[in-house]
């Protein structure tokens, strides 16, 4: 047997003494789950270099083992910003009632904490263990902890976005949370969800979200994440949306912390006339490192996907993009766009990007661009020369260029708060 | 107003300008004609400011102050306007916006209370209808998807805005039809007071049948070669610049 990386060999290490403790621990379908999925880590091990799909990422930083020696002293929970009645929050991997307000939710729509359907023995919502060959989803499956577990009945609507807040604070026993969700929507369900991801910065930690979402038929998931995690942190987060007829998934994830983050997002469009609309931001400096990486698959024929990244990287901060599109025999009249353009503010940050289409199916319209560059040196001279100082030309052409993808979320106060806080970040470039 | 004095600047490696002399006083209009590669560009990019543009030797006065020590944004809040060859499109950024954020950014420099959105709407409508602009270009991004004329006739609309005291204007002839250089030329002439100068460089003698300078200078290889009042323009256009050269 090949050896494991020093981390993944502390998961198998550990395993069987923290399952004992780990939620749903008396229930055997749960156990027998972890079990399956820590056998599937074991036999994959982080991801290298060699793999292609992490070409870009390498997680030798993270899989050699976290030093926590630089945890600040004393870091306070960040105050929520967004502006909303409905708050669930975590803090340090688990459900802390007393930070939260769920007391007026609409009726119909449903949340709990994993924690506690597990240890109700609720195994049947995280179905089965299936052969996947993420071995962080596998690492999340052995040792999941808590998360949400969201579900609306049919023809619910929630009119206000409702807020969840993972935050890491600097006084965490554990250095990782793997954090479990589920949403599922009803028919023509509609619900927007804005996750927030926070840290102190300095505070060294990995965080392993895993979100399973499945629409039923008409249904709409506005779901919206902020990753603002410490920027000595790994974020490596997995979300999948099985989108079925007439559903709509749109998600839009703005990125301006950890040291080194990877989103990945894999939407299966499983009926005619759906639609995955994927967007995002990401906002780096320092050496920071952030991957988005897409996966889409239209399944059947008639839906469509759309696709708009944007990255504004400083210093020696790296970016990456990789978006594969699929479209699987005789799925025809498919429209799948995608767009990826960085903004490199030093001659130090790089991008890397991959758009890969597969395409088996021959009435289809796909297109995909990518570009990077720098800032128009003759529209910022341009500007100056109108009486624009320079920081303010700078900002105006950064912002100009960030406004049409954050014109894509469709929550005005999702938007608004995305405008403040990439407003916020660029005060300091 | 302007002084300068024995200026040289490269570009990359390469002497452009090779010892320039030049005083222009307020109420003035000087122009500048020379054949291609002669270095006239370069003058107003060194003038505006423009990074790339080295100084190596000599000094520019604006108003007794050396205008070289000044950022691009400081020269222009303190009367320097520069209508460009090749105006810049900006995608992303709206004309209205950025026709504000710098009227108000020139007014804040200078001391001067800004303007809020309904004082500026009222102000730049004003400015549109003179020069017989539409109103949608406001809303459109900065020069995106203009044509040469509404590119240049932006210029001209941006100069009527900021009220220049010092107006350089490069090559605004170029690419004009003859009611676009007349537009163009008409917003010279209203700023055209003993307060304000103005540097105009140009090509062709064409745009000063409507402009007409006092002064006009033949600038070849990075020097001024020759200067007299506008009658040297309809000579040059006589003769050509290589007859001069000849000379």
């Amino acid at each position: 047997m090949k050896n494991l990386t020093p981390l993944a060999q502390t998961y198998v290490d550990r395993f069987s003494a923290a399952s004992g403790s780990l939620p749903g621990h008396n229930s055997p379908a749960v156990a027998a789950l972890r079990k399956s999925g820590l056998a599937r880590f074991a036999s994959l091990d982080f991801p290298g270099r060699k793999v292609e799909e992490w070409r870009f990422t390498n997680l030798t930083a993270l899989t050699k083992g976290i030093k926590t020696t630089d945890a600040p002293a004393n870091a306070a929970l960040p105050a929520a910003e967004f502006e909303t009645p409905h708050v669930m929050t975590f803090v340090n991997g688990r459900f802390s009632a007393s930070e939260s307000r769920l007391d007026k939710l609409p009726d119909g729509i449903k949340i709990t904490s994993l924690a506690a359907e597990l240890e109700a023995g609720n195994s049947a919502l995280l179905g089965s263990d299936t052969e996947d060959n993420r071995a962080v989803v596998a690492l999340n499956t052995a040792f999941m902890e808590d998360g949400f577990v969201l579900t609306a009945d049919d023809m619910v609507t929630m009119e206000t976005p409702l807020l969840i807040r993972f935050v890491t604070k600097a006084d965490a026993t554990e250095n990782a949370h793997h954090m479990r969700n589920i949403i599922r929507l009803g028919e023509k369900a509609c619900v927007t969800l804005l996750e927030e991801h926070l840290g102190a910065d300095g505070h060294a930690y990995f965080a392993n979200p895993v979100t399973d979402i499945t629409l039923k038929k008409g249904a709409r998931l506005n779901h919206y994440k902020l990753q603002a995690e410490s920027n000595s942190a790994f974020h490596l987060a997995n979300t999948d949306c099985e989108v079925p007829a007439d559903a709509v998934y749109e998600n839009f994830a703005l990125s301006t912390g950890a040291r080194l983050s990877r989103n990945e997002l894999e939407t299966r469009l499983s009926g005619g006339k759906s639609k995955s609309i994927l967007n995002g931001a990401y906002l780096m400096r320092g050496a920071q490192h952030c991957d988005t990486t897409t996966v889409t698959r239209h399944l059947v024929p008639e839906n469509d996907s759309a696709q708009i990244y944007k990255g504004i990287l400083d210093d020696e901060a790296q970016g990456v993009f990789q978006g594969k599109i699929q479209i699987v025999p005789d799925a025809q009249q498919v429209a799948g766009d995608q767009l990826s353009r960085a903004l490199l503010l030093s001659d130090r940050a790089s991008v890397s990007v991959k758009p890969e289409l597969e395409i088996h199916a021959d009435d289809v319209k796909c297109s995909h661009g990518a570009s990077s560059g720098e800032l128009d040196e003759d529209a910022l001279f341009y500007l100056q020369s109108r009486g624009i100082e320079e920081k303010a030309a700078r900002k105006m052409l950064i912002d100009a260029f960030l406004a049409d993808v954050l014109d894509e979320i469709s929550d005005e106060a999702v938007r608004q708060y995305f405008a403040t806080i990439t407003a916020r970040w660029m005060e300091k470039v | 107003m302007l002084e300068i004095k024995n200026l040289h600047a490269t570009v990359g490696d390469k002497e452009i300008l090779k010892g320039i002399n030049l005083s222009i006083k307020a109420g003035e209009i000087h122009a500048i004609m020379g054949p291609n590669g002669a270095g006239k560009s370069t003058l107003s990019y060194v003038l505006a400011g423009r990074d790339g543009y080295e100084v190596t030797s000599g000094e520019v006065l604006y108003k007794g102050e050396d205008l070289l020590a000044l950022s691009p944004d400081e020269r222009a809040s303190k009367g320097i306007f520069l209508a460009f060859q090749y105006p810049v499109e900006i995608p992303g950024v709206a004309s209205a916006t950025f026709l504000k954020t710098a009227y108000n950014a020139q007014r804040k420099y200078r001391g001067e209370p800004e303007v809020d959105a309904m004082e500026f709407l009222k102000l730049i409508r004003e400015k549109t209808k003179e020069l017989d602009i539409k109103d949608d270009m406001l809303k459109r991004a900065v020069n995106v998807g203009f044509s040469g004329g509404e590119k240049k006739r932006n210029e001209v609309l941006q100069m009527a805005l900021l009220e220049p005291d010092l107006m350089l204007l490069d090559e605004t002839d170029s690419g004009l039809d003859i009611d676009a250089l007349k537009i163009a030329a008409d917003g010279v002439n209203r700023l055209r007071s003993p307060e304000r100068a103005g540097l105009i460089i140009t090509h062709y003698q064409r745009l000063l049948d409507y402009i007409v300078p006092d002064f006009v200078h033949v600038l070849a290889d990075g020097k001024i070669v020759k200067s007299g009042d506008k009658s040297l323009a309809l000579e040059l256009e006589e003769k050509g610049y290589a007859a001069l050269s000849a000379a």
